[in-house]
């Protein structure tokens, strides 16, 4: 019973560690709708600036961490420029077939950069596990899981409430409608890859804390996958459920089926949770339902 | 395009793929010089035509698939493994000779592959890619997790040469005319299916799959048959591959290989058959010229560590996507017409 709630605990904060890095898919699509392959690369980056300013350069945690965020959003801002301000305009399949070559660019710069050596991450949140009698919670987990919800919630707000949020929710709705009504749709996609760099760094800090880094980090991205297509696309708010659904099959599967198994069904699970998923409602829980017109 | 007075009389004039007596002496002449390369270059050149025309295959899958059905398929690598998994399996434990394997091994590529075009039922667009993905990750799980005996685990596992009617294939030049015939076939068949009436069902869906409902196109039953086509090539491709190198294991089939052969298509340019191969030869040979290239760059610079080599393989396959999606969407394939034209009018515009 004990282990059991262990399982389930850790099965829900590691599922809100994956609804943080799908946040970076799901805020670029909701701003761009342009569906981001490259989410688990831009996570890499985010945490290599993080160990770069903090262990790298010696700044202190207070100067580090901004620092760190700063470069993330001057990086997304530069994909930005470079790629998707060239192609408004062009077909979304344009746009999305580029962060397949990001996918791989990022890569190399990353391995230019910083070399394919294990690094150590930085201890961001306590190491040491909150103790509850038999429970035993990872704090770094924990503060992230609340940061996670805090966020979310947030960004559901902002997306849906205001009215910079809901110019670009139009953008990502239809692009050729939202430049004939007077939006900017490369304001959009600018902010929308700044925010998608800079939470992608923070999932970084929050997946890697007291880690250590290299680049096989970048598979969250894919681990990711399921949490945003549970959700559906476009919803902010329901990326916390949807994670926390992920989590705990992924963490109860793991936890009963990989000895029966033996191997790590656990963490194909989501991806089969997907595919089920794609059948039988493919905009997700709280996707939007798009009508077509010819 | 035809200059002003020269026009078809007939549909099959119309639809002819060699279109003057010179088309058919270049491809002749060609064919002819593939034929005799192994005479006339060293065994590294054959061997990386070799492993070029096997791409060719699996990306003209490919191109077929994402190009001409406009069905993004991120796991094209997957369905290649499936393909020469089902090859090495059947030569090697149920020892079926070469003839059967093979098309057995497109088979069975083509049937992992209709499972996830059969998603098209509910799914479009890159949600469709992300069932490919999920493929791709699924595929590496059941090799790496089901029991050894089955499909060798990480291991991988190893097969006899192929022979057909007491032939052995198994110097590199006599793989290199296998390959050759089954490519050229291969390609044979890309063109017959661009042409056909399934090839223009394909292009309608591509361009707007509403609108193709609304003519009367079986929609879902395109989008599968279209992973069908381009899976029984992969599994093709894969199942040469298998026979090619003798060993098959799973990192020879990961989602960075699905992503170079997108890269391939894209260069070539989307669509087109003659792109496919025209994009698998520029790409190959790029990254042999960095293979090449690069360790002697690094002794040149000592600043430069070994690693550069594999990160400016990344930058440069993730530049080519990006920067060939932003000034030419269309691909080589586009330019060379372009060229084409303007020299079959010359001197006049048109």
């Amino acid at each position: 019973m004990v282990d059991f709630l262990n399982y389930l605990i850790n099965g829900v904060l590691s599922g809100l560690l994956y609804a943080l890095i799908a946040m970076g898919f799901v805020v670029i699509y909701r701003a761009s709708k342009v569906f981001n392959f490259a989410q688990g690369e831009l996570v890499v980056f985010g945490g290599y600036m993080v160990w770069w300013t903090v262990i790298q350069m010696g700044m202190p945690l207070w100067l580090g961490l901004p620092v760190a965020f700063l470069s993330a959003a001057i990086f997304g801002l530069l994909i930005e420029r470079v790629f998707f301000a060239r192609l408004v305009g062009e077909s979304v399949f344009s746009m999305v077939m580029v962060t397949i070559g990001l996918l791989i660019l990022i890569r190399g710069v990353v391995l230019v950069l910083f070399g394919p050596q294990v690094r150590a991450f930085p201890i961001i949140f306590p190491i040491e596990p909150l103790i509850w009698g038999d429970l035993i919670v990872s704090r770094t987990l924990l503060y992230g899981g609340l940061l996670t919800i805090a966020i979310g919630l947030g960004l559901s707000w902002y997306f849906n409430r205001t009215r910079a949020g809901l110019t670009m929710t139009a953008v990502a709705e239809d692009h050729q409608v939202s430049m004939s009504m007077g939006i900017s749709v490369q304001h959009s996609i600018a902010i929308a890859w700044v925010l998608g760099s800079v939470l992608s760094t923070l999932g970084a800090i929050v997946h890697l804390s007291g880690r250590s880094i290299n680049m096989m980090s970048s598979d969250i991205g894919l681990a990711a996958l399921p949490v945003a297509l549970l959700a559906g696309l476009e919803s902010l708010a329901g990326l916390l459920l949807a994670g926390v659904l992920i989590g705990v099959v992924q963490s109860l599967a793991s936890a009963y089926l990989d000895p029966l198994v033996g191997g790590a069904i656990g963490s194909v699970f989501p991806f089969i949770v997907m595919l089920l998923m794609l059948l039988i409602r493919p905009t997700g829980m709280f996707g939007w339902k798009t009508i077509e017109r010819v | 395009m035809d200059p002003a007075g020269v026009f078809a009389t007939s549909f099959v004039r119309d639809q002819a793929l060699i279109r003057t007596r010179k088309q058919g002496i270049a491809l002749v002449l060609f064919i002819l010089v593939l034929f005799g390369l192994p005479l006339l270059t060293d065994v590294r050149t054959v061997a990386v035509v070799t492993s070029m025309m096997i791409t060719v295959v699996v990306v003209m899958g490919l191109q077929i698939n994402t190009g001409l059905a406009g069905q993004i398929n991120i796991g094209q690598a997957a369905f290649m493994g499936v393909g020469a998994y089902a090859a090495a399996l059947l030569a090697s434990k149920a020892h079926w000779p070469f003839w059967a394997a093979l098309p057995a091994a497109g088979v069975f590529a083509a049937l992992f592959g209709l499972v996830f075009g059969l998603t098209a039922v509910r799914i479009k667009g890159f949600y469709l890619a992300l069932t490919t993905i999920a493929a791709q990750i699924l595929f590496h799980f059941l090799i790496l997790t089901l029991p050894q005996k089955w499909f060798g685990g990480s291991n991988g596992l190893t097969l006899d040469p192929a022979s057909l009617f007491g032939f052995t294939f198994n110097t590199d030049t006599r793989i290199y005319y296998l390959s050759l015939v089954v490519t050229l076939v291969m390609i044979a068949g890309a063109y017959g299916i661009a042409r056909s009436r399934h090839g223009r069902i394909f292009a309608a869906v591509r361009d707007d799959d509403v609108a193709s409902g609304m003519m009367g196109i079986n929609v879902v039953r395109t989008k599968a048959l279209a992973f069908l086509v381009g899976a029984f090539y992969a599994g093709i491709g894969g199942g040469l591959w298998a026979y090619y190198v003798r060993f098959v294991s799973i990192d020879q089939f990961t989602l960075i290989h699905s992503i170079w052969f997108i890269a391939m298509i894209i260069v070539g340019g989307m669509g087109s058959v003659t792109g496919a191969v025209i994009g698998v030869v520029v790409i190959r040979f790029a990254q042999e010229w960095i293979t090449s290239v690069g360790p002697t760059l690094v002794e040149k610079f000592s600043f430069l560590s070994g690693d550069i080599v594999f990160a400016s393989m990344n930058i440069f396959l993730g530049g080519v996507i990006a920067g060939f999606l932003i000034f030419e969407p269309r691909g080589l394939m586009h330019r060379w017409n372009i060229m084409k034209r303007s020299y079959r009018m010359w001197p006049y515009p048109y």
